[in-house]
């Protein structure tokens, strides 16, 4: 073999070396099913949002490989934090979050969960937010017409008002309202907001503070009514409900952020294929209609941005906690 | 009438062709998932959902509908066959399917389930033709305090389950309840029990995960023992004679019919039960009011009957606070709510009026499919009994293979693949000590629902137990309540008071 043929031998090998190293920094794309952590039960608020994106997912292809939506409800999200924790530097794993994702790390040191160091965020698609709820029949809140009524009537009596579950977002809420107005009540635990709107409708509890989906059923058929939204402007899903902000309690605002985050430890490309894979979902027409229709607020954040408002929203949400117990 | 006509024009929707293709399908995926360990119809339905995006909502809710009843049936065949229950709902299903199979009357046990499921089914869809709204209004008024006095009935009818060694049926419900205390104290949100800070622990211990072990693992342990790894079956004959025999003892399981029919359906409406506990409490309560209780969990197609009916009767009923609440009655109806809110429809007290073609279509459909899993079930009765003619040194590590992947697939995590090794053990040696297993079983079940009512009950009567008795206040959880304490005192006392009595005859 002459030189000028090795030579070329070792042209054409290192021409290939080249191509196929810059085959392999294509963008990635997922080799596997992607799980999606739930850190709560099936049917709930969360559940309902995880199933949608896989389902937009899945329609239209947005993805190579399926999407599998997995609860892990233990804990108060305690369980799911923990798997992704462990997760660091998996490709195929995503996590959805509820409020739990600030509130737990917290209550629960022993778990050992750093919220900054241990997840990846990715984006935030919808802001959910809360309303005061009555029964329209209510046996105790009969007469109660607006949100100022209803604090004269909460500040005499112990009402019963039906939650998600211990230090959820509802009871941190029962606790800001307890400092700002004067009142309390007794807190009853159900499983999940559908249990909990019916609990109200049925007579068992005075008041909730229901997200917009969890009481829409009982909302359209005139069971119950909503007093106040806590939130700067009105909804368009519930138009005659006044914001807090029109009565004049700014303070009273509050959200339920539904976000996503990757484990700890991923690739900038991992990271940037599943931000532009949340970002198609988010702009996909059937989302927008479904969640408009729904009374979520659609509120897209990346990047610095997100960083910045989980920042802010932990340490809102440490001080809550501090006040509470 | 108005009814008869939504009725009829819901059996007509369900019976053009193209819904009428996918019912049957879903009822062949439903007995599939249902006999596999590990996939029950919540799996199924959670993965079948993306594909009903492409259909319109009327035939995709008959396709899982039909996937979910197909479940209730299928979850029998692996129970009876191979011992391991196929779906939690099947667990009850394994009591007295399981010995009846290897006492050679497989053929009846199967039958039983299928006929019991069928009856269960359609008396249930019955029921909610009929009384759909005033029911809502029944599971609307069924509170905590209720709900209470409901758990504590059926765990009085299990101190009768494990015969008439009471304190050895007593300890096997502490220990049951002693396990469904592990994880997330309900309350406080604190975690209880955390063994070694597991984190696995943290779900705690999940119900399939224990029936599967001390059922399939345990039951292979034994069998292997008691087969040497022989054919366990040598003559199994299917001939007509066979069939009518079957059939026959059917004439017996009435009483079970009833109870499982309409217990099972009345539980199914109840939020947060589902067919489960639906299933295990008919199983409780038929056994303690048959004449011949003993002979339960030896092998009576009463013991099939009851569990199977109660089952179907409760998947059916868990669809109505669903259709007219919007809150699931059990996980797999959680999913197939969340797919009704995806197809743009908003369960509620609405959605009668407002979707007619829907829910009708849904109903009219349930009687289709509970016509058409009947027959697929009884035309495979000789495929299934196939299985008993394997030798059971091939058969065991299929079992084995099946339990493991049954312990895996409900929470995806080897931790319980351990715990359920574990829990099969412990079984054979409980077994070997004749121990009852199944009340550890219930009690883990139904621990959870009855630690929540009891919990919020007390919450709201600032922690007066006075809330259970009050007929005036709260009629339904004290009229229960005192059923519950009837039945709490007569298998306890029963044999104290026969043995007092014969003292007394012979003196």
């Amino acid at each position: 073999m002459s030189i000028i043929k090795k030579l070329a031998l070792v042209v054409v090998s290192l021409s290939l070396v080249a191509v196929s190293s810059v085959s392999s920094a294509k963008p990635f794309s997922p080799k596997k099913p992607v799980e999606l952590i739930i850190p709560a039960g099936q049917g709930g608020g969360a559940d309902e949002i995880a199933r949608l994106v896989q389902g937009v997912i899945e329609k239209n292809d947005y993805a190579s490989k399926p999407v599998i939506p997995i609860n892990k409800s233990g804990g108060s999200g305690g369980e799911a934090m923990t798997y992704v924790k462990k997760k660091a530097g998996d490709e195929h794993t995503l996590i959805i979050t509820l409020n739990n994702v600030l509130t737990t790390p917290v209550n629960q040191p022993e778990l050992g969960i750093d919220f900054f160091n241990d997840f990846t965020p990715l984006a935030r698609l919808i802001t959910d937010t809360f309303l005061v709820w009555i029964a329209t029949e209510g046996k105790n809140t009969a007469g109660v017409e607006t949100f100022d009524d209803f604090i004269d009537l909460a500040k005499g009596n112990g009402l019963v008002m039906g939650g998600t579950g211990s230090m959820s977002e509802d009871e941190l809420l029962l606790g800001m309202m307890r400092g700002q107005f004067g009142f309390d009540a007794k807190y009853v635990p159900y499983s999940g907001g559908g249990a909990v709107a019916k609990g109200l409708v049925g007579g068992e509890s005075d008041f909730t503070l229901n997200n917009p989906s969890e009481q829409m059923g009982f909302y359209q058929s005139g069971d119950s009514k909503a007093l106040v939204m806590m939130t700067p402007e009105r909804n368009p899903a519930f138009p005659e409900v006044p914001s807090s902000y029109e009565l004049g309690y700014p303070d009273l605002e509050y959200y339920m952020m539904r976000a996503f985050m990757a484990p700890a430890g991923i690739d900038a490309e991992v990271e940037k294929y599943y931000t532009g894979l949340l970002h198609t979902v988010y702009h996909d027409d059937e989302f927008q209609t479904f969640n408009i229709d729904d009374g979520k607020l659609m509120s897209w954040l990346e990047g610095f941005g997100l960083k910045d408002f989980l920042a802010i929203e932990y340490a809102k949400h440490g001080e809550i906690i501090k006040n509470f117990n | 009438m108005e009814t008869v006509g939504f009725l009829l024009d819901g059996i007509f929707t369900s019976l053009q062709w193209f819904n009428l293709a996918l019912l049957i399908f879903g009822c062949l995926i439903g007995l599939f998932v249902g006999a596999m360990p590990g996939l029950g119809s919540v799996n199924g339905v959670a993965i079948l959902i993306p594909i009903t995006f492409i259909i319109p909502p009327t035939a995709a809710i008959i396709f899982l509908a039909a996937v979910y009843y197909g479940a209730m049936y299928g979850g029998a065949i692996s129970s009876v066959m191979l011992g391991i229950p196929g779906a939690s709902t099947a667990v009850a299903t394994v009591f007295d399917g399981r010995p009846l199979a290897v006492k050679g009357e497989a053929m009846t046990a199967l039958t039983a389930a299928a006929v019991g499921s069928f009856v269960g089914g359609t008396v249930s869809v019955i029921l909610f033709t009929l009384f759909a709204p005033p029911l809502a209004e029944v599971a609307l008024r069924f509170n905590a305090p209720e709900t209470f006095a409901l758990m504590v009935m059926a765990f009085a009818t299990f101190v009768g389950l494990g015969g008439d060694d009471v304190p050895k049926t007593i300890f096997s419900i502490l220990i049951g309840l002693a396990l469904s205390t592990i994880g997330l104290d309900l309350i406080t949100g604190k975690p209880r029990l955390i063994f070694f800070n597991i984190p696995g622990f943290l779900h705690g211990i999940n119900f399939l995960v224990l029936a599967i072990g001390i059922y399939g693992i345990g039951e292979m342990l034994w069998t292997l023992e008691e087969t040497k790894g022989k054919v366990q079956m040598s003559k199994l004959s299917v001939n007509m004679k066979e069939v009518g025999r079957a059939f026959g003892a059917l004439k017996k399981t009435i009483m079970a019919m009833n109870i499982g029919s309409f217990l099972g359906f009345f539980v199914g409406i109840l939020p947060a039960a589902g067919a489960t506990p639906a299933s295990l409490m008919s199983y409780g309560i038929t056994k303690q009011l048959s004449k011949n209780s003993k002979e339960f969990g030896d092998g009576v197609p009463a013991g099939v009957v009851a569990p199977e009916c109660a089952n179907n009767s409760a998947s059916t009923g868990s669809m109505l606070p669903m259709l007219t609440l919007g809150i699931p009655g059990s996980p797999t109806t959680a999913i197939l709510l969340g797919g009704m809110i995806l197809w743009g429809l908003t369960p509620g007290p609405l959605l009668f009026t407002q979707e007619p073609e829907f829910v009708w279509g849904l109903i009219g459909s349930l009687y289709i499919a509970n016509f058409f899993t009947l027959v697929l079930n009884i035309a495979l009765i000789p495929a299934f009994l196939m299985v008993l003619r394997i030798p059971f040194a091939i058969l065991a590590p299929v079992i084995f293979v099946l339990c493991v992947t049954g312990g895996y697939a409900p929470t995806q995590s080897l931790h319980d693949v351990w715990l359920m090794l574990l829990f099969g053990f412990a079984g054979y040696i409980l077994r070997k000590l004749d121990y009852p297993v199944a009340p550890a079983v219930l009690s883990i079940v139904l621990g959870p629902l009855a630690e929540k009512a009891l919990r919020q009950s007390l919450i709201l009567s600032d922690g007066s137990m006075g809330i259970f008795f009050d007929v005036s206040e709260k009629p339904i959880a004290a009229v229960i309540m005192y059923i519950a304490i009837v039945l709490l005192i007569m298998p306890a006392f029963g044999p104290l008071y026969r043995r007092f009595f014969k003292k007394k005859q012979t003196a």
